[in-house]
Parts: C-alpha cells; structure tokens; sequence
C-alpha cells in the first residue's frame, strides 16, 4: 500500500465505468426507494450515486403479504419488484433526483428479453442518467430474473441486447445464487459490459415452527444484511481476480471499515442497502467512516486502494 | 423537522397484564405528533435484533415527552424492557398518516381489540370527552391495564367492555355490543368509527360500519423494516387492485378501501415469550 503522508482531505472520487463519481458510496437497490424518501435525512449531494428501486416495462403489484422476516443480522424479502413503472419513474420519480448533483443509476429488469430492451430503450433518451443497472438476478419472481441471471446462454444474450440498445453505461447486477459467479461475470464481459454489481441477495426461507408455515407468504426470499457480508466480499474478491470491468461491491455494508473490505477485496465502488433501514443516514456514515480510515492510514487517494487486499 | 431521535428514558415500568409504559424525551416528535402515528424504536444498539420495532404513539404528555405502551410478545420487545430509565433509544418519527379528526358535531367511536388500544388512547385524549371507547378481549386478565382503562375513562364519555368469556363487562364479542349501541346512536348523532386491533376485528368493524354507512378509519399492522416508503415491506392489500404501504399511507386506512378477503395465511408476529412482570 502506498503512504501518502497527508492530513488533509483524502479524494474519495472514483471513475466508475466513465460514470464521475466524487465518492465510491451509492445506494443498493430497493432499499432507498427513488431518494426522495431519504431526502429528509441524507443530503444527496454528499453521495457518489443513488441507485434507483428496479424499474420495468410495466407496473408491478408485488408479492402478498408478509413480505419480510429478520433473521440474525439480516433480513429476508419477497418484495416482488413492486414498483410503478419505467414511464412513472421518468415522469414523477427523476425529476426529483435531477436536482442533485450525484449519479443516478437506474436499476431495470423484465420479464422477458423484449422486455428489458424496451426498458432500456425508455431510458436512453432520459436527461439526469448516468448508467443504468441490470438486475438479471433478483431471486422473488418465478418468471423473472432468476432464469436470465443463473443461465450462462441467457445472461449473454440478454446483456447483449440491452448493450446494444443504448449508449448509457452498463452494468450488469450478478446473481450470487450459482455455483461460480466468475464464470456470470465474464459472460457479462463478453457481451460488452462496462461494469458489475455484486451481490444481490442470496435465496434463503425461514420457517414458523408452530404453524408449520414459512414466515414469508412467498415461501422464499432474499437475504440481505451484515449476515451475508463476507459472502459478499468473497465473490467481490473472485470477480476481481477474474475480469477486469469495474465492480460495486455490496451486501451487508454498515460502516466505512465493511466498505473498504469490499474496496481492497477490488470492489471501485460500493453500495449500501439494508443497513438505510437501520439508519436512515447509514451512506453518510459510510463516507465518513471511508475518510477516517484514509486519513488514519495516511492512504491520500481512495482508487489506490482497490484490489489492494494482501494475500500470503 | 428532524425526524431521527436519539430519545432519553424518561420513565419504564411495567403497568400491569403484561405491559410496559415508556417515556420518551422528544420534543420535536412531542410538538408534532398526531394520534394514529407511529415510531420506530431501536430496542438494541446492535446490528441483531437488526431493524427496529413499530410502536404506537399512546399520548404526549408535555411539549416534550411523549409515551409508548406495550407487550412483550418476542425477543425485540424482550429487550426494549430491559432498557432502564436515563439510557437512550434510537427513534424515527412521527411516520404515517394519522386519523382524521372528526367535526364537533360528530361523535367518536372508538374500538380497541386486544393490544391495539395505544393509538386509540392518544385519539380520545385529543378528540375530547364526547367519545365512546369499545374495549374487547378474550377476558379480563388480557383488557388493557387497569391504570389505561381509567385514563380511557377520564378522556371518554363512555367505556364499554366485552369479554369473550364474561370475566369482565359483557359476556360476548365487542362486535356485538357495537353493532347494539350504533343501532341506538345513530339517529341521534353522526357518527365515525376508529378501530386498532387484530385483522378479524378489524374487518367485522368494517362490515359493521358499512352496514350502518357509518365512516370507519382502521390501523392496519404489518412487518417494517424501514417506516419511511421505501422497503415495499409493509403492504396491506388494496380493494382497487394492489398494496398500499401501512408505513406511508398508512397505517390508519379507511376500512371499505382495504381488501379485506386476501386473508393474512402467514402470522405477522415470531415467537411468543414469557412475560416478565
Ligand atoms: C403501526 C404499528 C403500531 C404498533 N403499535 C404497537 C403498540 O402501540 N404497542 C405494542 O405493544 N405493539 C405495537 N405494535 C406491534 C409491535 O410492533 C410488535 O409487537 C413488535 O414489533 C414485536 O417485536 P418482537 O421482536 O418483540 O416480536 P417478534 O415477533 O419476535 O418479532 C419478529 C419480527 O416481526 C415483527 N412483528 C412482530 N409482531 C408484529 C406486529 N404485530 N406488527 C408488526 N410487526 C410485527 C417485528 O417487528 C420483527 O421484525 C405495532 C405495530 C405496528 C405495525
Ligand atoms: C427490500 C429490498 C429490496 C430490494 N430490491 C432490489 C431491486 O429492486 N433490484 C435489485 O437489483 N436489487 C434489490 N435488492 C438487493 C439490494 O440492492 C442488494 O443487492 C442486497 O440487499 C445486498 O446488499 P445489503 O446487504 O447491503 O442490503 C433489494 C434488497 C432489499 C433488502
Ligand atoms: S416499512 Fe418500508 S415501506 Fe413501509
């Protein structure tokens, strides 16, 4: 690692697949909503990027009812990628987010590769994106991403559509439910993508002993949460080792420290998720607890930092 | 307004039938809060249990305090009552909407099932001493604790109970004695219904009201993770098609807007604890 003798403000900014980013914290998706639900608490200027809640073609209901359960330093969900869909996002949902000077990456998904182009194709014309993010793994809806994401063929296919389908950068989110993400990322790769994000939650159920019932209506949900983290920073570690594109690192990230494991395992940015449930000002916590340890570590420029873990 | 606390204990003791009453010192929250509203409590500072519970607002009880009443019925409300006075807890509110207030001509009619009497104490300290309060429960030992059931007395015209086995008040469901009472009211006054309480209830009020076209306001409980709209965890079903967020919307509903028939197969609720008194 290289000591940079330094007390002043460490630089935090990141290049992120060309996406300017004046530091490496963005939201996960699905759990900062469209920012304006956090707007109370977190000044959205101070953030690298928001990470929108996934976006489709259409408007989608959502699983019934209970949709979560906390498990140990986690939780589960079966949300069901209720949102309202790609022309009320653009209409009532970015012009919020394009009053702030921070990126704004756009989660999408479909049901069906036509479905994920049409989406891309929405968004390519929008004013205030700067890259959109391919969810090809949420594990909630039967019909939906888990087919593209652990299908090595159908990831290819589908991210080479959407790559071809518009100008913005891509990212391509990977499913951490396969036997070797490695093998996912490189497909993502070959099909032209200029970044990844990893992990989105992991399939998991719990069940009520008495009732002999799951907890979730849904049976299944995602794990999300602390719990999952050094999952998380593995796979983040592997990835890096195998492709060179840029990576997000996420999964149970609370503070600067859980960041910057992502960030030496080789993860250019990352993003926080559940821990904004626990507190809602939990990114900006993770910005500064970031600059605490460059500073306490005499580290000046935070891209120094990437991949850096290492290894006997 | 600044809705993230980090509320000193004021005051913790348990009241009795298994409850605790807590006070809070909040005065934002205190100054602003409206009856129906709700906060979410940190029970711990560490990250398990993780996400934080959603408590009722019961009264506000100065410029700058406020009180929450509860059970413990699992392992989070295990460790808020072991929180002792003169420490702090994390807070987030006031979330939601709350009840709409009703004209001065209009008489309020309150209706709490087993523990869902709190936001329904704040409502009659606010709506004033015209209001009628339906208290019911399996018996007597599961009304709520007797030092609420006078403060219900003191803010209401009226307190009338049922119990399912007859150990207190009126042997029989609330529903019953509701439905009696509304049949008698109703040509002398208008009327507006507020209900907290188990699903079933709530929706045999609903029934109840639009039997009599009497407006009927519901709060609605679900799993939370965050309280602020943005998790999609909190859904109640919707009879125009859909959810709506019991944190956002919510948690208070106009009952004929719910759909009531997609019936909750899966308990809200983990697992029950022994009390500790
Ligand atoms: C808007 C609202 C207002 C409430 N007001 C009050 C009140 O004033 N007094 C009171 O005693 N209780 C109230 N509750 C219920 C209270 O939130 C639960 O009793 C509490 O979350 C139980 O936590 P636990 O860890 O002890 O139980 P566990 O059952 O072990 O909790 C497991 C998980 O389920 C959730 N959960 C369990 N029961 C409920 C429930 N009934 N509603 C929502 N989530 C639940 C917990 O938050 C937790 O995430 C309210 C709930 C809501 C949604
Ligand atoms: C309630 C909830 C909703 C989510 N919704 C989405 C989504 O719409 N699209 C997506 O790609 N990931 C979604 N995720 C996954 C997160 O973006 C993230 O990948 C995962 O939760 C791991 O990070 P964390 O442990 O910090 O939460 C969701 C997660 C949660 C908890
Ligand atoms: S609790 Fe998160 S949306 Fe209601």
């Amino acid at each position: 690692m290289m000591i940079v003798k330094n007390k002043t403000k460490p630089d935090l900014s990141i290049d992120f697949a060309g996406i300017k980013l004046k530091n490496p914290v963005l939201t996960a998706s699905g759990t900062f909503g469209y920012g304006e639900e956090f707007g109370e608490f977190v000044d959205l200027n101070k953030l690298g990027g928001v990470i929108v809640k996934g976006i489709s073609l259409n408007p989608i209901k959502g699983n019934p009812p209970p949709r979560i359960w906390e498990t140990p330093s986690g939780m589960l969900n079966a949300i069901g990628l209720e949102n309202p869909g790609v022309d009320v996002f653009l209409n009532e949902k970015l012009p919020y987010l394009r009053k702030f000077d921070t990126a704004v990456i756009v989660n999408m998904f479909g049901y069906s590769l036509e479905e994920y182009v049409a989406v891309a194709e929405r968004l390519n014309g929008a004013r205030g994106i700067s890259g959109i993010e391919v969810n090809i793994s949420c594990p909630n809806v039967k019909a939906g991403g888990m087919a593209f994401g652990t299908d090595l063929k159908a990831t290819f296919e589908l991210l080479s559509a959407i790559r071809k389908t518009t100008k913005l950068p891509v990212i391509a989110k990977l499913s951490p439910n396969v036997t070797d993400v490695t093998a996912f990322a490189k497909a993502a790769r070959d099909a032209g993508c200029d970044g990844l994000s990893l992990i989105n939650t992991l399939l998991g159920m719990a069940i009520d002993v008495r009732c002999r019932k799951p907890r979730l209506a849904n049976c299944t949900g995602g794990l999300s949460g602390p719990a999952i983290r050094p999952v998380a920073v593995r796979m983040v570690w592997q990835t890096a080792k195998a492709v060179s594109l840029p990576i997000i690192g996420m999964g149970g990230i609370v503070t600067g420290e859980d960041a910057l494991e992502f960030i030496l395992a080789g993860a250019s940015a990352v993003a926080v998720g559940t821990a904004n449930f626990v507190n809602p000002r939990a990114t900006l916590d993770v910005v500064k607890g970031i600059e605490r340890v460059m500073i306490e570590q005499g580290v000046g420029v935070l891209s120094e930092l990437v991949g850096k873990v290492s290894v006997p | 307004m600044n809705r993230l606390h980090q509320a000193a204990i004021l005051s913790h003791k348990p009241m009795g039938r298994g409850y605790y009453r807590i006070v809070l010192k909040a005065p934002e929250m205190a100054s602003s809060a409206l009856p129906g509203q709700f906060v979410m409590v940190r029970v711990s500072d560490t990250l398990d249990p993780l996400l934080a519970r959603p408590f009722g607002i019961s009264s506000v009880l100065s410029k700058t305090s406020l009180e929450i009443l509860y059970r413990v019925v699992g392992r989070g409300t295990a460790l808020l009552a072991g929180r002792d006075r003169g420490q702090t807890l994390g807070l987030l509110g006031p979330l939601g909407k709350g009840f709409p207030l009703p004209d001065k001509k209009t008489t309020p009619v309150l209706v709490a099932g087993g523990s869902g009497f709190p936001p329904l104490h704040f409502l009659a300290q606010r709506v004033g001493s015209g209001a009628h309060l339906f208290l019911g429960s399996r018996d007597k030992e599961s009304l709520p604790p007797t030092a609420i059931v006078k403060s219900f007395r003191d803010a209401c015209a009226k307190v009338h109970i049922a119990t399912e086995d007859g150990s207190a008040g009126t042997k029989g469901m609330t529903t019953d004695i509701l439905n009696a009472f509304l049949t008698k009211m109703e040509k002398k006054s208008p009327l507006v219904l507020y209900a907290c309480g188990p699903h079933a209830m709530l929706a045999a009020v609903g029934r109840i009201a639009a039997e009599h076209s009497i407006p009927c306001y519901v709060s609605m409980e679900e799993r939370m993770a965050c309280g602020l709209g943005a998790c999609m965890g909190c859904s109640i079903p919707m009879k125009s098609g859909g959810y709506k967020r019991a944190c956002k919307e919510g948690p208070v509903f106009d009952s004929r807007d719910i759909d009531w028939s997609e019936r909750v197969s899966v308990k809200i609720q983990g697992s029950e604890f022994k009390v500790r008194r």
